[in-house]
C-alpha cells in the first residue's frame, strides 16, 4: 500500500550541460583512466558526470547551454595545450581526459580565491547555508586561504531588491555566473535579465535601472532555481530556513500539470521546486505553482463541518458524523418527497481522479440517478464532443514535447503565456528555433511578441465568428489543392470526405466571402492556410476562445477537419491540442462526470459497460442521461430539482448569468458544499464540508496531454479528511457502502472498469513517473501520440460545419462585444490565488477598451466604467489598450465582486450547453459608483461572513 | 408556461440549426433526434414531446420532425 518515492533519482542530478540536440553516433574516450561511451556532441563535463566523476563547476547547469565563464571545470586533455573548460569542450573519439592533476587543482583554487575575495563570509547566517554551490565548490577544490584579502574593492554593500513578494535579490552575493540570465532566456523565454557593465563592474540587472517588480519579469522562479548562491533566494527559505525532506507531487493549478518537489520541514511547506524529471514541465514552473501555495494555510480555510437549516441562519459547527447525517437525512427526505431524480452532484476539476470518480459513483449509486456533471461543462465539454465525433476520442492527440518538432504552430482562442505558462515557454523555445506562428484571436496575445521568434500571422477575428474563419482556412486548402490526398484516402471515411469537400469548396466559405463576417483580411487567411498546409508539421493548439461559444462544438470539429485534410494527425509535431484550463479537467471528464457517460466515455445506453458497472457496484444504472448543470438550474427554478452536492467548485461565481444561478441555488432545499473556503456557492449552502488541499491528499491528476501524474500527500488534512474520504462517508451515511482505505484501491477499481485505464496502477506510476492514457495491453506504458495507425472509430470523420451566427449580436443598445479571459498571476475564480501574494500583480479585474471606443464615450484610463448587457450590469475600472480591434472590449473574471458573469448571458453551445462566455453584447459608459448588483453582493458577502464568524469564535 | 420549457424550445431549435447538415432534411432531423436521445435527460425529452403534442408553437421545422421521432 505505501509507496516511498525517492525524488533523488539519477535524473534529478545536475549533469552539467544538456544532452546533445541531435546525435549521430557514440564516442569512446577515457576519463581519469576510466573508459566512457557517450553520444557524439556530449560535453566532457557531462560525460564525466555520467561516468560518476564530478568535475567542479559553477556557471554550468544541465538545463542551460554551456557558457564557459567561470573556468572552474578546467581539465587536462592529453595532446592538447592549456586547460580547456570541460563544459564547452565536446568529447572526441579516443580522447584521454584527466580531471584531477596538480595543474587543474591550482587553477581551480585560484579561481575560487578570486570569487571568495569578493564574497561576504557570512556562510553561517546565509539563507543558502547547506544549499550553496559556491560553498560546495570551495570545499571541493580544497580552498584554504584567500591571498587577495578582502580589503580590495568589492560589492559587499550592494543594496537588496525586495520588490518581488516571493524572492529577494541580494547582489552582494552575486558571482556573475549569468546562470539567471540564461535561465530567463532559455528556460522561461522572457529575457528580463541582463549583465550590465564589464569586468569588475558587471552586475545582474532586471531591465534598465528597474527593480524586479517593474521589469518584464513574470516571477517564474527559473532564475532563483538556477542561482548557485544566495543571491536569488525564495523568501520562504530566508524566513523558514532550509527544508529537510521533499516529496514529488503535481501542481493543482492549470492543465499543464507540472511536477514539483514539495520541500518540507516537518509538516511545514518551505518551498515548491519544479521537478527536473517532471514529464510535463522538465524542471520549469510558473508563478502560480512555484510560489502561490500560501492559500493552503490561509486563515480563511474552513476547518470544521457546519450546518444550518436555512441560508439566513448562522452556521453551527458540528461533528463530521452530525454533518453527514444531517446531509444524508435531507437528501433522503427530498427524494422521498420529489422523486429520485430531484437531486444530483457536481464533481470538481480541481480534485483528483479518484475523488471525481467517487462523486459520480455516489450519484449513480447512493442517489440512484445520472444527475452528475462537472465544471468542465463550462469550459471544455465541446472538446469532448467534437473530438469524439471526428477522431473518436475525447482528448488532445499529442504530448507537450511534440511541439519541439512542429514547423508551424497555430494558436486559436488561447493565451498560453498567461493560462499555460510553462507550455508557453516550450512553445517560445520552438519559435526561437524558427517555427512559424499563426494566432487566431480577437486580441493580440503575448506569444506573438516572443523575443527572437519570427513574425507571427495574426488573424484578429470578431468574437463569435470562429467557424467562418476555420471554414475559410479549409476552403483555401481544398480549393488550392493543398490537401494531403494520401492521408485522406488511407485514413478517412471517403463518403463523408466527399460531402465535406463539396461543402467547403462553396464560394460562401472563401476568405473573400467571410471577410465581412470575421473582419479578417482575405489575404491573411490565404497566407495562413498555405503556411499551415505546406510548412511540414502543423500543430493546432486551442483554448476556451474556441469552446465557449454557441458554436463551440462545431468549431472543434472544424479544427479537426482542417487537421485531417492536411494530414496533420498521428505523428510528432502535429495534432489537435486543447489547452485545458484546470489541473484535472481532462481527468474529471475521463472519470465519468458527465450525465450521459460512465468513466472512460462509455455511454450509459451502451449495454456492456453499463452491465459491468452495475455488477461491480451492485446497483441498477439508468440507461438514460441525467441533467447537466444548466438543466439542473432550470429544474431547480421550476421546482423539480431540490438537492445538490458540490465538490470543490464555485458554480455561483464561475457559471454565466449569475442572477439566474443565484435564483436556482436559492431554491434548493439542500445544498451541500465541499470546499476549502466559504466561496460564493457556499453562501447558499445548508451543509459545509471542509475539503483538503492538494498537499493534503494522495491521488492522481490528468493533464491536457492525457498524462496521469501522482499527487502525494505531504501534510495531514487540515480538517481531518481527504476529499475522497468525505464522499465515501457521505455515501455510507446515505446507506450505500464504500470501504476504500487508500485512493490506490479506487484507481484499481477505475482500471478494472475503464478500458483506457486498464494498465494503470500506482506502482507503475511510481516506476514510470507518469502515464499517458490509453494505457492497456497494446500500450502497456501509455500512449504519447494518438491515432498513429488508425482512429478508435476506424476512419477519421469529416463533418460539415455550417457557420451559424450566434443570437448574441451587437446592436444600437449594446454596440460592443465583450470577451473574457485570464491573466498569469490569478487562477480562474481566484479562490486560491486571491489568498496569496499574487494579488500584488492583479488585485482587481479591469475592462480593456480600444482608444477609439473609449474616446467616443469620454472614458479615460482608470475611470469607472459601467458595463451593461441583456443579462445585467456591473462596474469595472478602465484600461485603454490597442490589443483588441475597435468594438471589442475585454475583461478577466478572477474577482467575485467584479461580477463579470452578471453580464454574461445564458446562451450556450448547441451540443453541450457550454456557456457562451466569449461573446456578450454590451454597452460601456462612465459612471461614479458601483452597480446595484455589486452593492448587493458586498452586503450579502458581509452578512454571510458574519454568519460564519460567530461560530468560529464560539468554537475557539 | 414554465421557464424550463422556454429553455428547452430554445435548445432544441438551436440544435436543429447547428447539427451537422446531412444529405436530406430527414437525415438531419434524425441526427437531431439522435442527439436528443444521446444527451438529454428523460424528463426533458418527455416535456418537449408533450409540448409538441400540445401544438409545438415556436419549434422550427427540423426540430418538430426531430421531436416527433423521439
Ligand atoms: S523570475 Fe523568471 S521571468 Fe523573472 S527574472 Fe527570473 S527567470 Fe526571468
Ligand atoms: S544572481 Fe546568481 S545566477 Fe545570477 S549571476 Fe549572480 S550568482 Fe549567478
Ligand atoms: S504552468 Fe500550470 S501546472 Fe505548471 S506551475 Fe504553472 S499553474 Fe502549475
Ligand atoms: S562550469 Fe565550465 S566554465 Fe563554468
Amino acid at each position: 500500500m505505501l509507496h516511498i518515492y525517492d525524488p533523488n533519482t539519477a535524473t534529478d542530478r545536475d549533469l552539467g550541460t544538456p544532452p546533445p540536440a541531435v546525435s549521430a553516433g557514440t564516442v569512446s574516450l577515457s576519463i581519469d583512466g576510466k573508459p566512457v561511451q557517450v553520444p557524439e556532441g556530449t560535453s566532457v563535463l557531462r560525460a564525466a558526470s555520467l561516468a560518476g566523476i564530478q568535475i567542479p563547476k559553477l556557471c554550468a547547469s544541465d538545463n542551460l547551454e554551456a557558457f564557459g565563464s567561470c573556468r572552474l571545470c578546467a581539465v587536462e586533455i592529453e595532446g592538447r595545450r592549456g586547460l580547456p573548460a570541460s563544459c564547452t569542450t565536446p568529447v572526441a573519439e579516443g580522447m584521454s581526459v584527466n580531471t584531477q592533476t596538480d595543474r587543474v587543482a591550482r587553477l581551480r583554487r585560484n579561481v575560487m580565491e578570486l570569487y571568495i575575495s569578493d564574497h561576504p563570509l557570512d556562510c553561517l547566517t546565509c539563507s543558502a547555508n547547506g544549499d550553496c554551490e559556491l560553498q560546495d565548490m570551495a570545499g571541493a577544490v580544497g580552498l584554504r586561504e584567500v591571498r587577495y584579502g578582502y580589503e580590495g574593492e568589492n560589492h559587499l554593500d550592494a543594496e537588496k531588491d525586495t520588490s518581488n513578494p516571493y524572492f529577494t535579490f541580494d547582489p552582494s552575493k552575486c558571482i556573475v555566473c549569468s546562470r539567471c540570465v540564461r535561465a530567463c532566456e532559455e528556460v522561461q523565454g522572457t529575457f528580463a535579465l541582463t549583465i550590465d557593465g564589464r569586468g569588475f563592474e558587471s552586475t545582474v540587472s532586471a531591465g534598465q535601472d528597474e527593480d524586479f517588480m517593474d521589469s518584464e519579469c513574470v516571477s517564474c522562479g527559473a532564475c532563483v532555481q538556477a542561482c548557485p548562491t544566495a543571491t536569488l533566494m525564495e523568501n520562504t527559505v530566508i524566513e523558514q530556513g532550509q527544508p529537510e525532506h521533499s516529496v514529488v507531487t503535481t501542481c493543482a493549478y492549470c492543465g499543464v500539470g507540472c511536477s514539483f518537489k514539495a520541500e518540507m520541514k516537518g509538516n511545514e511547506l518551505v518551498r515548491m521546486v519544479p521537478f527536473k524529471d517532471g514529464h510535463a514541465n522538465h524542471g520549469h514552473s510558473c508563478v502560480k505553482g512555484r510560489f502561490a501555495f500560501g492559500y493552503a494555510t490561509h486563515p480563511d480555510r474552513l476547518t470544521a463541518p457546519m450546518i444550518r437549516d436555512h441560508i439566513d441562519e448562522p452556521w453551527r459547527e458540528v461533528s463530521w458524523d452530525e454533518a453527514l447525517a444531517f446531509a444524508a437525512d435531507r437528501i433522503k427526505t427530498i427524494q422521498a418527497k420529489y422523486g429520485r431524480d430531484s437531486v444530483g452532484g457536481i464533481t470538481s476539476s480541481r480534485c483528483t481522479n479518484e475523488e471525481a470518480y467517487l462523486v459520480q459513483k455516489l450519484v449513480r449509486t447512493a442517489f440512484g440517478n445520472n444527475n452528475t456533471d462537472t465544471c468542465a461543462r463550462v469550459c471544455h465539454s465541446p472538446t469532448g464532443y467534437g473530438l469524439k465525433q471526428t477522431l473518436g476520442e475525447s482528448a488532445g492527440t499529442q504530448t507537450f514535447d511534440s511541439v519541439m518538432k512542429s514547423d508551424v504552430i497555430v494558436v486559436i482562442g488561447a493565451n498560453p503565456t498567461d493560462a499555460h505558462p510553462v507550455f508557453a515557454s516550450q512553445m517560445r523555445q520552438r519559435l526561437r528555433q524558427g517555427a512559424k506562428l499563426i494566432v487566431a484571436d480577437p486580441r493580440q496575445i503575448d506569444l506573438m511578441t516572443t523575443p527572437h521568434g519570427g513574425e507571427a500571422i495574426h488573424l484578429p477575428l470578431k468574437p463569435g465568428t470562429n467557424v467562418a474563419l476555420i471554414n475559410a482556412l479549409a476552403h483555401v486548402v481544398v480549393s488550392e489543392g493543398l490537401e494531403d490526398r494520401l492521408f485522406i484516402a488511407q485514413r478517412c471515411d471517403s463518403k463523408e470526405y466527399a460531402a465535406w469537400n463539396t461543402f467547403i469548396k462553396e464560394e460562401r466559405n472563401s476568405p473573400e466571402a467571410t471577410e465581412s463576417i470575421t473582419g479578417v483580411p482575405a489575404a491573411s487567411v490565404r497566407e495562413a492556410a498555405r503556411l499551415y498546409a505546406t510548412a511540414g508539421n502543423g500543430a493546432i493548439y486551442y483554448g476556451l476562445g474556441v469552446t465557449e461559444h454557441s458554436q463551440g462544438s462545431t468549431m472543434v470539429m472544424g479544427i479537426a477537419n482542417l487537421a485531417l485534410a492536411t494530414g496533420n494527425i498521428g505523428r510528432e509535431g502535429v495534432g489537435v491540442n486543447p489547452l485545458r484550463g484546470q489541473n484535472n479537467v481532462q481527468g474529471s471528464c475521463d472519470m465519468g462526470s458527465f450525465p450521459h457517460e460512465l468513466p472512460g466515455y462509455q455511454h450509459v445506453s451502451q449495454e456492456a459497460p453499463r452491465k459491468a458497472f452495475e455488477a461491480a457496484w451492485g446497483v441498477t444504472i439508468d440507461s438514460e442521461p441525467g441533467l447537466r448543470i444548466p438543466n439542473m438550474f432550470d429544474a431547480a427554478i421550476d421546482g423539480s430539482f431540490k438537492g445538490l452536492y458540490v465538490q470543490g467548485e464555485d458554480i455561483a461565481q464561475s457559471d454565466p448569468n449569475t442572477q439566474h444561478v443565484e435564483r436556482a441555488l436559492g431554491s434548493l432545499e439542500c445544498l451541500i458544499v465541499q470546499d476549502l473556503f466559504l466561496n460564493e456557492t457556499a453562501k447558499f449552502a445548508h451543509v459545509l464540508l471542509p475539503g483538503s488541499s492538494f498537499l493534503e491528499k494522495d491521488g492522481t491528476f490528468t493533464n491536457a496531454e492525457r498524462r496521469i501524474n501522482r499527487v502525494r500527500k505531504v501534510m495531514p488534512a487540515l480538517a481531518g479528511k481527504e476529499d475522497w474520504e468525505i464522499t465515501q462517508d457521505l455515501a455510507n451515511a446515505l446507506g450505500y457502502d464504500m470501504h476504500y482505505e487508500h485512493p490506490e484501491q479506487i484507481m484499481a477499481e477505475i482500471a478494472s472498469l475503464t478500458p483506457s485505464f486498464k494498465g494503470v496502477t500506482y506502482q507503475k506510476l511510481d516506476e514510470l513517473g507518469s502515464i499517458q492514457w490509453p494505457c492497456n495491453d497494446e500500450h502497456p506504458n501509455g500512449t504519447p501520440i494518438m491515432h498513429e495507425e488508425d482512429f478508435p472509430i476506424g476512419k477519421g470523420r469529416f463533418v460539415v460545419t455550417d457557420y451559424v451566427p450566434t443570437t448574441e449580436r451587437a446592436n444600437r443598445k449594446f454596440p460592443l462585444l465583450l470577451t473574457t479571459g485570464r491573466i498569469l498571476s490569478q487562477y480562474n475564480v481566484g479562490a486560491q490565488t486571491r489568498r496569496t501574494k499574487n494579488q500584488t500583480w492583479h488585485d482587481q479585474d479591469i475592462i480593456e477598451l480600444h482608444p477609439h471606443d473609449a474616446e467616443e464615450r469620454g472614458i479615460n484610463e482608470g475611470d469607472w466604467v459601467g458595463l451593461t448587457s441583456r443579462a445585467g450590469d456591473t462596474v469595472l475600472q478602465a484600461k485603454i489598450s490597442t490589443r483588441m480591434q475597435p468594438g471589442v472590449v475585454y475583461t478577466t473574471f478572477h474577482h467575485p465582486v467584479s461580477g463579470a458573469n452578471v453580464i454574461t448571458t445564458d446562451n450556450s453551445d448547441w451540443a453541450t450547453n457550454c456557456p457562451e462566455y466569449k461573446v456578450t453584447a454590451v454597452q460601456c459608459e462612465k459612471v461614479a459608483q458601483p452597480s446595484a448588483w455589486q452593492e448587493r453582493h458586498r452586503a450579502q458577502h458581509k452578512k454571510q461572513w458574519g454568519l460564519l464568524k460567530p461560530t468560529e469564535e464560539s468554537a475557539s | 408556461m414554465s421557464r424550463q420549457i422556454d429553455t428547452l424550445i430554445k435548445m432544441v431549435n438551436q440544435i436543429a440549426d447547428n447539427a451537422p447538415r446531412q444529405e436530406t432534411p430527414e437525415a438531419t432531423a434524425e441526427a437531431v433526434a439522435g442527439h436528443l436521445r444521446k444527451f438529454w435527460a428523460k424528463p426533458m425529452k418527455v416535456q418537449v414531446k408533450a409540448y409538441l403534442e400540445a401544438g409545438g408553437d415556436g419549434l422550427n421545422e427540423v426540430a418538430v420532425e426531430a421531436v416527433r421521432r423521439l
